[in-house]
């Protein structure tokens, strides 16, 4: 049969999938965006809106490698301990003295990149080869990273006090801020396209997607469904490594405690951009627009509250994000809902005769 | 026969511009079995979902035991004794029989749940029906027969009257078709009402008092089963004559070349010693009762499981199979008898669920070329007369026999040589069934060989050139088709071991 007059070649579909939703959380943004201007209008400063542009960076690089996870079908809880985590321990390896200084910090982006990496791959095997459910593996390398790293700081550190990264210099001039230009959305941009490729252009993304719809499909078509799952879980340990190195830039002194959480704000923005949560469809430029709408609340909302109401708006901004999360699931299961009620019996075609 | 009990009359259905019920009529007496029969698609369980409130009627009346009735959803239609046996069963595994039975009005004593009363009242069902089941067994335990039968009898303990059964039979095994037959009879001398939905004539014949055939969401004709021939029903519903007829003779040359030989195939209790040969061109059936190990002979060489010990040769080599990836790089692929669980990615595409194994043929410079690879799948999809709107549609939107169809293309694209087809033709209408046959038997024109595992033995005497018999996990047998009959594979099949 000629290609060109083949019933089943109709319409086609472009590249990017879900392209309703995205308008739908664009509107959001947009309306959030108002309502924050009228409470606040220092929301649309300049000040501000470099503010939430240095804020989203860290966060969207973590929510695109998790969605690679969320994809497959499963969760990495580990990614914040393991960006923070990985900060850390890299800072204690190339300190002298209290701080890391100019001429050992070049040696810091190895040693967080490895580290991500290697919580990768004891992800990817724990969950592909030893069969432990994402949610249990990854909760224990959060907890497992976060310990190990502090620990190993201590030993290394001999003093309480905070890591402290240069806060000027060439790391900020790539991370975060060229002179005066936010240059950490650029990575996000260039990190977003190359995902977009990565997920929906090759043979990785096209496996993680079948993995996520139907694994033992998958595996029986003859794909190597472990390999692409460790895989899937080294790009997202990569990417929490990669966040580190915008965080740090951004937030030269690092404190123990902090990093806790991120790992959920970092989930929360893939489920509010759309991406299945049962995994078998992503869609790349949501999980941008999902980190875009939390920073729009947080920062919205530090705003909005530095009034002298009395309220704490990080609480605020808890409670808020879980509304927004639990909402916008919903609503992914809700059209679903609709979706499977338009059920199409038997499509006529010409094709048979 | 009684009086009767339903009466559906002109009944309408719109689904978002398909008119899927076009001025349906349907009736049904006490204590009579009424086949509802017509293709996948031709409105069946569309109606049926009217009839039980699932999907709200758009026009046309329901009149039930003497009274006009609109169920809002289906609580309500079980209430009034209507219960509906679904095709792929919906039952908890983990709970026992008795909590299944009883599930959403357990028996509490002292506001706890009375697991043991529970179970003597469905120790008491089960004997009033003369099933031998152990209500505190786990559900999941029991074979798709017994399980069956805890549905039909928890259907029968509500009080029901009109029991609908939408393809029982597809999962079970020769004996237990039997048992069901006999409940059946059993109900209808206690006056139930069955509609009965099925694909296989032979049990139409046997089962049913009158048939109503569907075509297309519209009503074609009710009539007594005993007035008419299969040929007639089979006419009225697809509007043309199929009949499969045994194969008489092998097609596949005695000389072809032999392309897969295993050699004492074992794998845990499901497979002992099992050795077989493939040649070029040829349908090799492998008949058995259920559980007698013949999709673990599959699974096993296909790498699937583990397999603990055997040998492969493919093209006289010997060949390592230890996952489906190396089957698959050796030319083997295998079509599941579960193509929901094992086969498909229902929320994907056509394209993608076509090109899912060869998509390493349309990776250009590292990217994937995703408008070839939907020309491929088109075309591999044209050639199988998949029918599908678009390339885009979702998988879940096809029928069963368009989705066997998919699969189909998926290993042609791969451009596989033996093909594993376990149960073909489950789930799947009887006009794709003769499709299914017809491009099975193209594929071995083509030189592919073909493993297929059937439960149905005219299928299985149809469509091979040999047979392997298989009981228990042994093969019991081994015939040419010439001189294969249903009572030779049958007394193979269960000649079990003696010790």
């Amino acid at each position: 049969m000629n290609n060109t007059k083949n019933p089943l070649l109709k319409k086609k579909n472009g590249l990017l999938a879900g392209g309703t939703q995205n308008l739908v959380i664009i509107l959001a943004a947009v309306v959030l965006f108002a309502v924050f201007y009228l409470i606040n209008p220092g929301f649309a400063s300049k000040g501000n809106l470099l503010t939430m542009t240095k804020a989203l960076v860290p966060y969207a690089i973590l929510s695109l490698g998790v969605t690679f996870v969320i994809a497959t079908g499963g969760i990495d809880l580990s990614i914040g301990t393991v960006c923070f985590g990985s900060a850390v321990l890299a800072g204690a390896l190339c300190k002298t003295g209290v701080s890391v200084d100019e001429g050992t910090l070049w040696l810091t982006i190895p040693i967080i990149l490895v580290t991500g990496l290697i919580f990768g791959l004891i992800n990817g095997f724990l969950v592909a080869k030893c069969k432990i459910a994402p949610f249990i593996a990854t909760l224990g390398s959060m907890l497992f990273s976060r310990g190990l790293t502090a620990v190993v700081a201590e030993a290394v550190r001999e003093t309480s006090s905070a890591i402290k990264y240069p806060s000027t210099g060439w790391f900020q001039k790539i991370f975060t801020n060229y002179n005066g230009f936010p240059i950490g959305i650029v990575w996000v941009i260039v990190l977003t396209a190359i995902c977009m490729v990565v997920m929906y252009k090759t043979k990785i993304g096209r496996y993680i997607l079948a993995i996520g719809s139907n694994e033992e499909a998958a595996r029986l078509s003859g794909i190597n469904t472990d390999k692409y799952k460790i895989i899937a879980y080294v790009i997202c340990g990569i990417f929490a490594s990669l966040a580190a190195l915008f965080y740090v830039a951004a937030n030269p002194s690092l404190n123990l405690a902090a990093g806790n959480g991120m790992e959920l704000d970092a989930v929360a923005g893939v489920y509010i951009g759309g991406t299945s949560t049962t995994g078998g469809s992503a869609t790349i430029i949501g999980t941008i627009l999902g980190s875009m709408i939390l920073v729009i609340i947080r920062q919205g909302l530090n705003l909005a509250m530095s009034g002298g109401v009395g309220i704490s708006a990080t609480n605020i901004t808890f409670a808020v994000t879980g509304i927004i999360v639990v909402g916008a699931v919903m609503l992914d299961v809700l059209k679903k809902k609709n979706a499977n009620k338009v059920k199409i019996e038997t499509p006529k075609t010409p094709a048979n005769k | 026969m009684g009086e009767t009990i339903l009466k559906m009359q002109g009944i309408e259905k719109h689904f978002s511009g398909v008119h899927a019920l076009k001025s349906v009529n349907f009736d049904l007496r006490a204590g009579e079995v009424h086949a509802l029969m017509g293709e996948n698609g031709a409105g069946k369980s569309t109606l049926i979902k009217v009839l039980c409130g699932i999907h709200k009627k758009d026009g046309g009346t329901i009149e039930y035991l003497g009274k006009e009735v609109s169920f809002h959803n289906i609580g309500e239609s079980q209430d009034a004794g209507i219960s509906v046996i679904h095709q792929e069963l919906n039952m908890m595994n983990h709970l026992t029989v008795a909590q299944n039975m009883f599930i959403g009005r357990e028996f509490m004593k002292n506001g706890l749940i009375d697991d043991k009363a529970m179970e003597a009242e469905a120790q008491r069902q089960f004997d009033k029906m003369g099933v031998k089941i152990n209500p505190a067994a786990k559900l999941g335990d029991l074979t798709v027969g017994k399980q069956q039968m805890v549905e039909i009898t928890k259907a029968i303990s509500r009080d029901c009257k009109l029991l609908v059964l939408d393809e029982p039979t597809a999962a079970l095994t020769l004996p237990e078709v039997e048992e069901l037959f006999k409940i059946m009879n059993e109900l209808r001398d206690k006056g139930i009402g069955m509609i009965y939905i099925s694909h296989r004539m032979d049990e139409i014949n046997r089962i049913s008092d009158r048939v109503t055939v569907m075509r297309d969401g519209e009503y074609v004709g009710t009539v007594n089963t005993a007035e008419v021939t299969k040929d007639d029903i089979v006419k009225m519903m697809v509007g043309r004559v199929i009949m499969g007829e045994q194969k008489t003779c092998s097609t596949c040359p005695a000389d072809a070349d032999v392309i897969l030989e295993v050699k004492h195939l074992n794998a845990g209790k499901e497979v002992k010693d099992v050795s077989f040969q493939l040649r070029r061109g040829e349908i090799l059936g492998f008949a058995g009762l259920m559980g007698a190990g013949r999709t673990e002979v599959a699974r096993a060489l296909y790498g699937a499981d583990r397999r603990q010990t055997g040998e492969i040769y493919i093209n006289g080599k010997k060949t390592k199979i230890k996952t489906p990836e190396q089957a698959v790089k050796n030319g083997i692929c295998y079509l599941s008898e579960d193509r929901k669980r094992y086969g498909l990615m229902l929320d994907k595409s056509v394209t993608d669920n076509s090109a899912i194994a060869s998509v390493d043929d349309f990776i250009q410079g590292g990217l994937i070329n995703d408008k070839k690879m939907r020309n491929m799948s088109a075309e591999a999809n044209a050639k199988l007369r998949t029918k599908t709107p678009s390339m885009e549609q979702l998988l879940k939107n096809l029928s069963g026999g368009n989705q066997q169809k998919v699969i189909i293309a998926r290993w042609l694209m791969k451009n596989s040589d033996i093909f594993i087809f376990d149960e073909p033709t489950r789930g799947i209408d009887v006009g794709a069934k003769s499709e299914i046959y017809t491009l099975m038997d193209e594929l071995v024109k083509q030189g592919k060989s073909i493993i297929m595992i059937s439960s149905e033995l005219p299928e299985v005497l149809r469509m091979s050139d040999r047979i392997i018999v298989m009981c228990e996990g042994r093969k019991t047998g081994e015939l040419d088709i010439s001189e294969a009959t249903q009572e030779n594979i049958m007394q193979l099949a269960t000649m079990r071991e003696e010790n």
